[in-house]
């Protein structure tokens, strides 16, 4: 009978040293993208729209929240219309291009989402977006 | 004088789990951050004292009354005629600027619903009238 020979094993090796650079390298990308979410806002059902637009800044958006019942606040804040102002005023003070974003609900009468208008409009922060959701035709 | 040598053990600091720790920080970021989901309706509101006088040809008023209903030039209109009426007037008249004036007591879907139209409709001289309380 042949002898059976043996067949030399090589040792493989996957060098595992470098996959921590690349996740830190991911690391440092997602903390300069991400933005915090730091409000909690109200509980509102946005109206959809057609021709909604996105936008891209994001560090220059503050938000108005309106829920149905006509309570408005802004970082969580309860404001009535004067507090509107002066916090977009301050708002508009430590950014010279900020859009304030109305994020109220589609049931809400009119009349208080005008008010908010109003009230942005005195404070002088003339960039305004009225959040929807995209609908599909 | 003799020094006597200290037997040097070889010192290792294991680095395996390095990638471990750091991948558990990019699940962190990548659950906590939110990928640009602003989106909206734009308009930019017109400075205080800066009204701007219009001659009133080129004003097409678009009311909304209190029920939700739609009145271009006092005749009544389902919403998704906003659009083709808006184009054809912007056809005739390209200066034309659109004055919406819902009531107070319309509800907010109705208003943003005939805005849409309009930014359909590709008109970008919209101007909002506020209408003060009780009027």
């Amino acid at each position: 009978m042949k002898k059976l020979q043996r067949i030399t094993r090589r040792e493989t090796e996957i060098t595992t040293a470098s996959t921590s650079d690349i996740a830190f390298l991911l690391i440092v990308f997602f903390m300069l993208t991400t933005v915090f979410r730091t409000e909690m806002g109200l509980k509102i059902n946005l109206p959809s729209a057609q021709a909604t637009e996105r936008i891209m800044k994001r560090r220059n958006v503050a938000h108005v929240w309106l829920d149905n019942t006509g309570r408005t606040t802004i970082n969580d804040n309860l404001l009535d219309l004067n507090g509107v102002m002066s916090v977009a005023r301050s708002k508009l003070e430590d950014n010279p291009d900020i859009i304030m974003v109305v994020r109220a609900d589609q049931d809400v009468e009119y009349g208080k989402v005008t008010d908010i208008l109003e009230s942005l409009k005195d404070a002088g922060t003339l960039k305004i977006t009225f959040a929807t959701e995209f609908e599909m035709k | 004088m003799k020094f006597r040598e200290r037997p040097r053990s070889s010192i290792k600091i294991p680095t395996a789990s390095l990638g471990d720790i750091a991948f558990l920080i990019i699940i962190f970021f990548m659950t906590t951050s939110i990928f640009s989901r602003e989106k909206g309706l734009k308009i930019v509101l017109p400075e205080k004292g800066m009204e701007v006088k219009i001659a009133s040809e080129n004003i097409l008023t678009i009311s909304v009354n209190p029920q939700g209903e739609v009145l271009i030039k006092d005749a009544v209109v389902t919403i998704p005629d906003v659009k083709s009426i808006v184009e054809q007037e912007l056809a005739n008249n390209p200066d034309l600027v659109i004055a919406l004036r819902v009531s107070r007591s319309a509800p907010y879907r109705t208003m943003i619903n005939v805005f849409d139209e309009l930014k359909l409709a590709k008109a970008d001289k919209i101007s909002l009238i506020p209408v003060k309380e009780g009027s």
